[in-house]
């Protein structure tokens, strides 16, 4: 069953003088239960597919169901009401609240779901612990480097068990093994808890943990490549080769 | 790129940050100004007669210079945390810090002195409309003209230049301490970590209670006997304001902050996001909060005190005049007041008399005072008038017996005295005891036959049994016998005063009229024109207060706005609505704008308490208006920084 559906979505920035036309009629379909990867050169609108995708921002034209329900006619307080539910988000820039601490942080999107006190920490005690970051729950973000911001922000992720995840370049600021780990975690929530997991990365490595990976070219879908049966060596090699014809940054 | 280019290129790019900086400039010019332009206007000579209006003025322009410039320095750190990243930026492509600090000051040039001749054309525009406010509260009919004082003029520049050199001292402090890597982040460091051990704060917090319990305790003690000369009343003052500021400071710092952390802690990490909104924002910058709520608190306090007790003597005039002179009219020469009387047969206006004989005597009260600034027992003498009580008509006392009548509320704060008990009557016989039953604040005669202290008020057999042995000397040169005349329609009271003020000027050049004469309503008219004056003053004063104190909140929270948006942000991308973030925000600021209020409230009511008595005799009414209306008025900026932030919040995604 297809979990999320965008039919030839558009993205305009600007205003009408200056316009930048960033998604140009972009067809995707994630069924429940896929680890999607989005790649693409830098520039190309992974960023902002992912935030149309996840309702953070509104497309210019076309339709996105999730569910089966569309939700570019829903009000915003809808939207904001299923993002907080059924959502995951590792954000790019991290996106931690200065005045919390860690540990706060992670437990934000618990908070509306009224699980009682001891259950939420065992949940942070459980995440914390997986993704290396459970020393550090009483600092503030800015006592704390890039990379652990980075677990920080997909502690956060996790920790309500949300249907899909949206990570953006999640291992971007992260040394091999940490990155490592937290792919191990991603694969792991999409296989014990069936979440889907739509991941942007430009690290072909990262990607080939992904069941599919769509590649994105002047606001298009220029091509996918499936996993299938393949080992993951191979996988990793078919993408660098896909990404070696789709060329660098684009003009 | 010359230095020139680079300051009008920041003033453009930063205008957006400049508005609220150039707004507090303007307003703190445009008030100061128009305040000492009022006082070099010639008309407030017409004053000079029942107080010295200028000088009030000028005196109250040094408090104003203060707030002002508090004020202003406050906006001046928010503008220049502001643009700490833009500092950090200039550094960082190798200007040294001296010449940063040249650029901000040349650019704050421009732009303080635009903003004060603004404020000065503002201010003479406002002097106007203050004027005429003045001159309505004074009742007096003189067209508000309006005059460009040069002299008021000059203040106004040296006091602001004064300030503008100490903004540029500050802005080369900042400059000075911070490194590259601390402007850059000067906005996301928390201030207050959640401890393990608070222990610290544990014992500033009961400290602060403890200090702040105690100044309340000590003001309640001020003016009943415990303190006996000036110099210990003024080291008392002083102890209370030292007490009940640092205590307010270190409550903040302290108790406020160790409640928050206990509630942090407890929750153990999992916040809800009202809590994530409002307590750990507040905890975030707990550090420079407790000073800006000490100060907020004290200001507010400050204005709500002096307003209390200027509306109390303004409202207690009416019941003052009624102490000065209980009956409409009074006449201690019989033939004055037959004039009266047959003047007023004449115009038509019916009226009730009253006579009343009186004679002096010392009354021994040792028996009866409690503690008060009169430690010895010779000095607990009250030298009064003595009446019967069939002169009165409505009052009956029982031989042997006495009734004080018309001890006022200063003098019952400054001798406390017990009901009943045993007095002494000083006589050319030796001392006639008799037995106190009864003390009442309601006057029967004019201040001037018992002072504060009230007249006695005896059977009629034993006042003329008294009468006879009464010391002669006492009874030399005061007035004996009092002519009370009452309006039977309080209607007429504007004709009569007509009639009354003709006698009078018809009457004796040297005064002397003045002292055997009483008019209710005079006294009334003189107590409203010379507090109304002060009342205006303090008024002004409390306003500002109110005002700039509401300023620096409402700047604090923009500030503080600006600085979360980004965290807004945050969790609306997480899900969270503006609706939840706006109740968040709404609880902040309930804790922001209501803890100073509360707690100025009570510093201020223990303020009042411990001398309004001073003012006027009604406290409750009062205060509890001018309470009112002040928390009206400052709920009113809550309310503006609540819309703010709703702006914010709505922009952030
Ligand atoms: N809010 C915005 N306003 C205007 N233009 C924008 C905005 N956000 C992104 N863009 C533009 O849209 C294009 C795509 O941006 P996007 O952030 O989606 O790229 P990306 O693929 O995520 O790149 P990267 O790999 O570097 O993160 C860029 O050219 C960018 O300049
Ligand atoms: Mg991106």
């Amino acid at each position: 069953m297809a979990i999320l559906q965008a039919n030839k979505i558009y993205k305009t920035y600007g205003n009408k003088f200056n316009k930048q036309e960033v998604l140009k009629g972009i067809d995707l379909t994630v069924e429940k239960g896929e680890f999607v990867g989005i790649m693409g050169a830098s520039g190309s609108g992974k960023t902002t597919l992912l935030n149309v995708l996840s309702s953070i921002d509104r497309v210019t034209r076309g339709t996105i169901e999730i569910e089966g329900k569309e939700f570019t006619a829903m009000k915003e307080k809808q939207l904001a009401e299923f993002r907080k539910q059924h959502l995951g988000f590792i954000f790019q820039d991290y996106n931690l609240l200065d005045t919390l601490t860690v540990k706060e942080n992670v437990l934000l999107p618990l908070s509306i779901t009224g699980i009682s006190k001891k259950d939420a920490h065992r949940k942070f005690e459980q995440v914390a612990g997986e993704l290396g970051i459970y020393e550090l729950k009483d600092k503030y973000p800015a006592e704390i480097s890039g990379g652990q911001k980075q677990r920080t922000s997909a502690a956060r992720a996790f920790v309500h068990d949300p249907g899909i995840i949206f990570a953006d370049e999640p291992t971007g600021a992260l040394d091999s093994k940490s990155a490592s780990d937290l792919l191990n975690k991603l694969a792991d929530m999409n296989q014990k808890h069936q979440a889907t997991i739509v991941m942007v990365t430009h690290d072909p490595a990262a990607a080939s943990y992904c069941s599919r990976v769509v590649f994105i070219r002047d606001g298009q879908v220029y091509t996918q490549l499936n996993k299938g049966e393949e080992a993951r060596q191979s996988f990793l090699g078919d993408i660098i080769k896909t990404q070696g014809v789709l060329g660098g940054v684009q003009q | 790129m010359s230095l020139n280019v680079i300051i009008l290129r920041n003033l453009k790019k930063n205008i957006k940050n400049y508005y609220l900086y150039v707004f507090a400039l303007v307003f703190g010019v445009a008030l100061y100004f128009s305040f000492v332009t009022l006082k070099y206007d010639p008309s407030l000579d017409v004053m000079e007669g029942t107080i010295k209006g200028g000088a009030a003025i000028g005196a109250s322009s040094v408090l104003l210079i203060a707030i002002v410039a508090i004020f202003l320095l406050y906006a001046n750190t928010i503008f220049i945390k502001r643009r700490s990243k833009e500092i950090g930026l200039f550094q960082l492509i190798g200007l040294t810090k001296g010449r940063i600090f040249k650029l901000l000051s040349a650019e704050n040039l421009i732009l303080y002195f635009g903003s004060m001749v603004l404020g000065i054309l503002a201010g003479f525009a406002g002097s106007r409309l203050i004027l005429m406010i003045l001159f309505k509260i004074l009742d007096i009919e003189v067209a508000a003209k309006l005059r460009f004082s040069i002299e008021a003029l000059q203040q106004t520049v040296i006091v602001f230049a004064a300030i503008y050199v100490l903004i540029m001292l500050m802005n080369y402090m900042f400059i000075k301490g911070q490194s590259i890597l601390s402007l850059f982040r000067v906005n996301s460091t928390a201030e207050e970590r959640v401890r393990k051990m608070p222990i610290r704060e544990i014992i500033m917090g009961v400290l602060g209670i403890a200090f702040i319990l105690g100044g309340y305790y000590i003001s309640t003690q001020l003016f009943g006997g415990k303190f006996v000369d000036m110099a210990e009343l003024m080291a008392a003052m002083i102890a209370i304001l030292a007490l009940v500021i640092i205590g307010t400071y270190l409550f903040y710092k302290g108790s406020v902050s160790f409640v928050f952390n206990l509630i942090r802690k407890r929750k153990k990490g999992y916040l809800s996001i009202n809590e994530v909104l409002s307590l750990s924002s507040i905890m975030f910058r707990m550090k420079s909060n407790a000073l800006l709520l000490t100060i907020i608190t004290t200001v507010s306090a400050l204005a709500i005190g002096l307003l209390s007790l200027s509306y109390i003597s303004y409202y207690s005039a009416e019941a003052q005049a009624r102490e000065s002179s209980p009956q409409d009219f009074g006449y201690v020469n019989p033939e004055v007041k037959e004039q009266f009387t047959a003047a007023l047969d004449q115009a038509g206006i019916k009226y009730e008399e009253l006579y009343i004989p009186v004679f002096y005597t010392s009354v021994d009260a040792a028996q009866v005072m409690g503690k008060t600034v009169y430690q010895k027992d010779e000095d607990k003498q009250i030298h009064t008038a003595v009446i019967s009580d069939s002169s009165l008509g409505n009052v009956d006392v029982k031989p042997g017996e006495t009734r004080l009548m018309g001890l006022s509320g200063a003098l019952k704060n400054f001798m406390p005295m017990k009901e009943t008990g045993e007095l002494g009557f000083w006589t050319a016989e030796g001392k006639v005891p008799m037995k106190l039953n009864g003390i009442t604040s309601e006057a029967v005669m004019p201040y001037r036959f018992g002072g504060g202290s009230g007249v006695f008020v005896v059977d009629e057999a034993d006042y003329q049994k008294l009468v006879k042995v009464s010391y002669p000397s006492s009874q030399k040169n005061v007035p004996t016998e009092y002519y009370g005349l009452n309006l039977k329609d309080r209607g007429q009271m504007k004709q009569a005063y007509e009639i009354y003020t003709a006698q009078e000027s018809t009457g004796d050049k040297d005064h002397a009229l003045r002292l055997t004469s009483f008019s209710q309503y005079e006294f009334e008219i003189n107590q409203r024109t010379s507090m109304g004056m002060i009342m205006f003053i303090v008024g002004f004063l409390g306003l500002t207060f109110l005002i700039t104190s509401g300023c620096i909140l409402y700047f604090k929270q923009m500030d503080e706005g600006e600085e979360e948006k980004g965290g807004y942000t945050i969790l609306r991308k997480l899900g969270f609505t503006q609706g939840d973030l706006l109740r968040g925000i709404q609880f902040k600021q309930l804790f922001n704008f209501g803890i100073p209020l509360i707690v100025g409230l009570f510093h201020s009511y223990f303020a009042v308490k411990s001398g309004w008595f001073l003012f006027g005799t009604e406290m409750l009414t009062p205060t509890v208006i001018v309470m009112v209306l002040y928390t009206v008025l400052y709920s009113i900026f809550g309310l503006l920084s609540v819309v703010y932030y709703k702006r914010v919040i709505r922009e952030s995604l």
